[in-house]
């Protein structure tokens, strides 16, 4: 079955929350719930899978964190890529093991597909921007400007949602109910587990930069493996 | 004249929308100046003609962590109180800019955001609901949010041309130490957890051995592994049909 339940009320308002996740993120107010595992939350909260979309978001949380904003450098936009990824598992994963790497797949794409309109919209805010030379009453011109600028990027955002729900929704549904072929239900898991450790050695290192902690980063992983087996 | 609490409250606000004109030229300055004007305008309420100046100055090209530009709010608009020279206020501008950017990024990027998010999704892991942990990211994650951003203004008006002896005298650099090694046991626990909880992944001893080889190879060689994430989540999907 290949079909998504998907109204148009429940679209739109995904779409506004993911403007208010997208304005988050750099315009306003920077509170963190752009962040993978409160948008992602919420994507699934409102298809009524708050846990998977908690999942989905830890997974992206892990898979984006290598990437840190230092000095305005690029890097892939974790708000309407949670959100939407999380709205996908709650509209269409079925509990197969390829749903978590499917909807995951699909925030990471979105995380770039968002950092390049970000850098889009960022050519047009350098042309509204700012205070004309000699004007008057600059209090106010700024405060428009700058409203305009944190509107058009809540805009964005909410544009990125509204275009990409639907086909996450449709690549995560499409997966999950395919039968699997022979390799398919060992073969998924083990490569999905194998690329997040490479990740989250990788974001460790990025986090640790310049030195080197890699003690402690395998003292969590050993406490981590105990408590999964303690709590399995 | 000087600035009132009100006005001080006004520019905190403001501040939370620092970067939301941020762009390649001017980047965070336009912000700064929005952030700055209720103080400008009180500081120059009599001269109308100064205030658009002085916003005009400050909405030049400027950037820094946005949860430490109240530091910079603060000590700028000091400076103009003081009635200190303009060299003087583009001098610590372009001073601040820098440090405060080097700053931030360690201890609140690279420190207490993963710290928190990565708590967060442990609890989640080991039984905590769903909305519950989110909602407790948010109240810890914020509380050193809003805290940060209230000291920075306060430091920042407080000391004036001499917040960079005061920044100097906090222990940021110490605490972003502690933050970075934490975040580090932390991630390998969220790595290992998040493994045991994926779907259909078993207790197969070659495939926590490879994991492990693929956590050390991250960290040793990251630049060559950093695609790894794209190709190890279209491969998990592409082998599904296999």
């Amino acid at each position: 079955m290949m079909g998504i339940e998907l109204s148009p009320g429940a679209w739109l308002i995904a779409c506004v929350v993911g403007a208010f996740v997208g304005l988050d993120e750099v315009s306003w107010p920077q509170a963190m719930w752009s962040r993978p595992i409160v948008a992602g939350t919420l994507g699934g909260w409102l298809f009524g899978a708050p846990a998977e979309g908690f999942l989905v978001g830890a997974w992206l949380e892990v898979v984006l964190s290598r990437h840190l904003p230092f000095g305005g450098a690029r890097h892939p936009e974790s708000g309407p890529a949670a959100l939407t990824a999380g709205a996908a598992t709650g509209l269409a994963a079925t509990g197969s093991p390829v749903d978590v790497p499917a909807a995951v797949l699909c925030g990471w794409v979105i995380g770039w597909l968002g950092a390049y309109s970000v850098r889009a919209l960022r050519g047009v805010t350098a042309r509204i921007a700012g205070v004309p030379r000699g004007a008057r009453d600059a209090a106010a011109g700024l405060a428009r400007r700058h409203g305009l600028a944190v509107l058009l990027d809540g805009v964005r955002a909410g544009l990125l949602v509204a275009a990409l729900l639907v086909p996450s929704a449709l690549f995560v549904r499409l997966l999950s109910t395919q039968p699997p072929g022979v390799f398919g239900p060992a073969w998924t898991p083990a490569l999905a587990a194998v690329g997040l450790a490479g990740v989250a050695g990788v974001a460790a290192r990025a986090l640790a930069a310049p030195r080197r902690r890699w003690p402690a980063l395998a003292a969590g992983a050993l406490v981590g493996a105990v408590l999964a087996g303690v709590s399995a | 004249m000087k600035p009132r609490r009100r006005d001080f409250a006004r520019a905190l606000l403001r501040s939370f929308s620092v970067q939301g004109s941020w762009n390649r030229r001017t980047m965070t300055g336009p912000g700064l100046a929005f952030a700055l004007s209720p103080l400008l305008a009180r500081i120059h309420a009599d001269d109308p003609a100064a205030r658009d100046a002085a916003i005009e100055r400050h909405a030049a090209a400027f950037n820094a962590h946005p949860y430490l530009t109240p530091v910079a709010i603060g000590a700028l608009a000091r400076l103009e109180y003081e009635g200190e020279a303009d060299d003087t206020a583009l001098r610590l501008r372009a001073a601040l800019g820098a440090s405060l950017g080097a700053v931030g990024d360690q201890a609140v990027w690279a420190g207490w955001r993963p710290l928190c998010g990565s708590a967060a999704a442990i609890a989640f892991l080991l039984g905590v609901d769903a909305i519950a942990a989110a909602a407790a990211f948010l109240l810890l994650y914020n509380a050193g949010h809003v805290a940060l951003r209230v000291w920075g203004l306060r430091c920042g008006w407080r000391s004036g041309r001499g917040v960079g002896g005061a920044l100097r005298g906090m222990p940021f650099r110490r605490v972003a130490g502690t933050l970075v090694i934490a975040n580090q046991a932390l991630i390998g626990m969220l790595a290992a957890l998040l493994i045991a909880r994926l779907p259909g992944t078993g207790p197969e001893p070659w495939v926590l051995a490879v994991a492990v080889l693929a956590g050390l190879s991250g960290y040793v060689v990251p630049r060559r592994l950093s695609g790894l994430a794209s190709a190890s989540l279209l491969a998990a999907c592409a082998v599904w049909f296999l």
